[in-house]
């Protein structure tokens, strides 16, 4: 059955592929937020649900990642102090998630000796680490006032920018449809690696320190470095999220408060994407995403249209508040009904599919 | 890989003011199936850990062939050519039956997060050789047609053994089973001596069995080494062992009477 699994992930690749032509650029804008949460919920899925680490700490390291970026991509500017080193912006990329990777293996000392809550509540503190700091280090980050512009991605000379014209198919592709193209890319990565590590020797080694360390150990792995390498896998794509974080704002603006777009409700959101999808299911992260992410995008598109929750001020029913409600009750119906999330779901479905008998049981 | 000895020599284990181990002393020889029995808190399964380095010994040494056990890191024993059983199985319940088994390989593969994920050639094809082996592995232990099953659906002996499968992966030269036949009935117990016979005879390797079941003990082994207290009490023959008026007293009196 393989090869069904196989043509529905090309179907769906393909889809995803010709959206750009017949999407309007905020549909795409909100398919882009969903590709940034789950690249970042990629990532937690290995660490909290292969390795079994619980982390809170996941919104710090897109601020870090989101901040490396800028900074390596960046010029100087002498006016406002910024500290810039013009690299080119793959080169910016890819040292924005060795860095964030880095702050992972920093981090892997104390990861190594907590467990459990205590470690979640261990790493929430990188959150207030990365609020302070997102204030202090203007040079770096711009400050919560005015932030800081990330130099637009470019490959090869082309510019995933407003830069020049192309048109494809009589469409004009344009920055929301460039940026489609770079996030599909890096997701597709992402994905891959996360799948292929997975089901090798890593991926074991993982699922082993979390079932049972003294079993782990006395089969090879050292628990140690094991802990440390998923922090540190987890690390580097949460800090790949972030640098798309910074591309899809157009700006890095570091939060004024411990909630905004690298605050505690977001490591929190994260976390959500990957139980509703169900905790190590890299597949899950992805569905996880999309309803997490995608649900505030939509609803906003959707009240714009048609005049729902256009409230504001503290009592409004806004799009956010509403998804809030509605990822939350989604975590209960999960952890009470099937601690095994969407993926376990989709499992039953397709062991039906493939042997109606077995199902019937 | 030639069997190599194993000697534990004097290792004395204090948690606090309790002495878990007492001066114990005793030799696994090369190819040979060694039982370490004794009544419940005894000491059988410090003495394993000890052995696997999940213990420091607080006194004493342990070695296997030349290399000092006591010295490793619990994670150097499979790359020496040990492995070991868990009394409570201790698998992935999640994972399937291969998935288990595969763990044994870890110290016998490479390959980092890139490498693995980005699937290169040579990964892959280590990874299906291996699979192929630990296919093998199972099959042999009778559970080959649950391979792609996850542990968790397996009822109890098949879980022992998936455990010993995950062991035997490593290839070892010494295998340690702890209390394999615990929580087994009759009717797989008896399975389960057939098979750890057959281990020794297809494999050649050493065995140290730490067993509750003196049928079983009784039947298969070469020597026995029994604890009580943390000390060593006996060591000899099966016949000696039984015959031994301080073991009889400490561990087989009533017991034995109900197992005639």
């Amino acid at each position: 059955m393989w090869w069904v699994r196989a043509l529905l992930w090309l179907a769906l690749l393909i889809v995803l592929l010709a959206l750009p032509l017949y999407l309007e650029a905020q549909w795409l804008r909100a398919g882009e937020y969903m590709m940034v949460g789950a690249v970042g919920a990629i990532g937690l899925t290995l660490l909290t649900g292969q390795a079994g680490q619980l982390s809170l700490a996941h919104a710090f390291f897109l601020l870090a990642g989101g901040t490396a970026y800028t900074v390596l991509a960046g010029g100087q500017e002498g006016e406002r102090n910024l500290v810039g080193f013009n690299l080119p912006p793959l080169l910016a990329l890819l040292g924005a998630v060795a860095i964030t990777a880095l702050l992972g293996i920093a981090f892997a000392p104390v990861a190594g000796r907590l467990r459990g809550i205590y470690l979640g509540v261990a790493s929430l503190a990188l959150v207030f680490l990365g609020l302070y700091f997102g204030q202090a280090a203007e040079g770096l980050t711009g400050g919560t006032s005015t932030g800081r512009a990330p130099e637009p991605f470019s490959l090869f000379g082309f510019e995933f920018s407003n830069e020049g014209d192309l048109e494809i198919l009589g469409v004009p592709f344009r920055q929301s449809e460039r940026v489609w193209y770079l996030f599909l890319g890096l997701l597709l990565i992402a994905f891959l690696l996360a799948l292929g590590a997975v089901r090798s020797r890593v991926g074991r080694s993982w699922r082993a320190v979390r079932d049972n360390e003294a079993a782990a150990a006395v089969m090879g792995v050292s628990v140690a470095r094991a802990k440390a390498g998923a922090f540190a896998v987890s690390s580097a794509y949460a800090g790949l999220a972030g640098v798309m974080t910074v591309l899809w704002f157009d700006i890095l603006k570091p939060d004024e408060s411990e909630f905004g777009t690298y605050g505690i409700n977001v490591s929190i959101a994260f976390l959500a994407m990957v139980i509703i999808g169900g905790l190590g299911s890299v597949p899950g992260a992805l569905v996880g995403a999309v309803v997490v992410n995608g649900l505030p995008q939509v609803l906003a598109l959707y009240s714009t249209k048609l005049g729902w929750f256009t409230g504001t001020g503290e009592g409004a029913f806004t799009p956010v508040l509403i998804s809030s409600f509605v990822y939350g009750a989604a975590i209960i119906l999960v952890v009470l009904f099937e601690p095994g999330g969407l993926a376990a779901i989709g499992r039953r479905i397709a062991g039906r599919l493939s042997n109606p008998a077995r199902g019937r049981e | 890989m030639t069997p190599a000895e194993l000697r534990v020599e004097n290792v004395t284990l204090r948690f606090g003011g309790l002495r878990a181990l007492d001066s114990v002393s005793f030799d696994v020889q090369p190819g040979s199936l060694h039982a370490l029995i004794g009544p419940n808190g005894a000491g059988k399964s410090s003495c394993f850990n000890v052995i696997c380095g999940l213990y420091r010994a607080s006194e004493g040494r342990v070695f296997f062939g030349d290399v000092e056990l006591t010295r490793q890191r619990p994670n150097r024993l499979a790359r020496l050519g040990i492995g070991r059983s868990f009394q409570n199985a201790a698998l992935s319940s999640h994972s399937t039956v291969l998935d288990n088994v595969m763990l044994g390989r870890f110290a016998l593969t490479r390959g980092g997060f890139l490498e693995c994920g980005l699937r290169l050639p040579w990964i892959t094809r280590t990874e299906r050789r291996h699979a192929e082996r630990a296919a093998e592995i199972c099959e042999f232990l009778g559970i080959g047609d649950v391979l792609h099953t996850p542990v968790g659906a397996l009822p109890y002996g098949a879980v022992k053994r998936v455990d010993i499968a995950r062991a035997l992966a490593v290839e070892p030269a010494l295998l340690l089973l702890d209390e394999p036949a615990a929580g087994m009935n009759a009717a797989e117990t008896a399975e389960l001596a057939h098979t750890i016979h057959e281990i020794r005879a297809e494999l050649g390797i050493s065995i140290l069995l730490v067993e509750h079941d003196m049928g079983l003990v009784m039947g298969i082994a070469d020597r026995v080494s029994v604890l009580d207290f943390g000390r060593l009490i006996a060591d000899g023959t099966p016949a000696e062992v039984q015959a031994d008026p301080e073991v009889v007293r400490a561990y087989l009196g009533t017991d034995h009477k109900e197992n005639a």
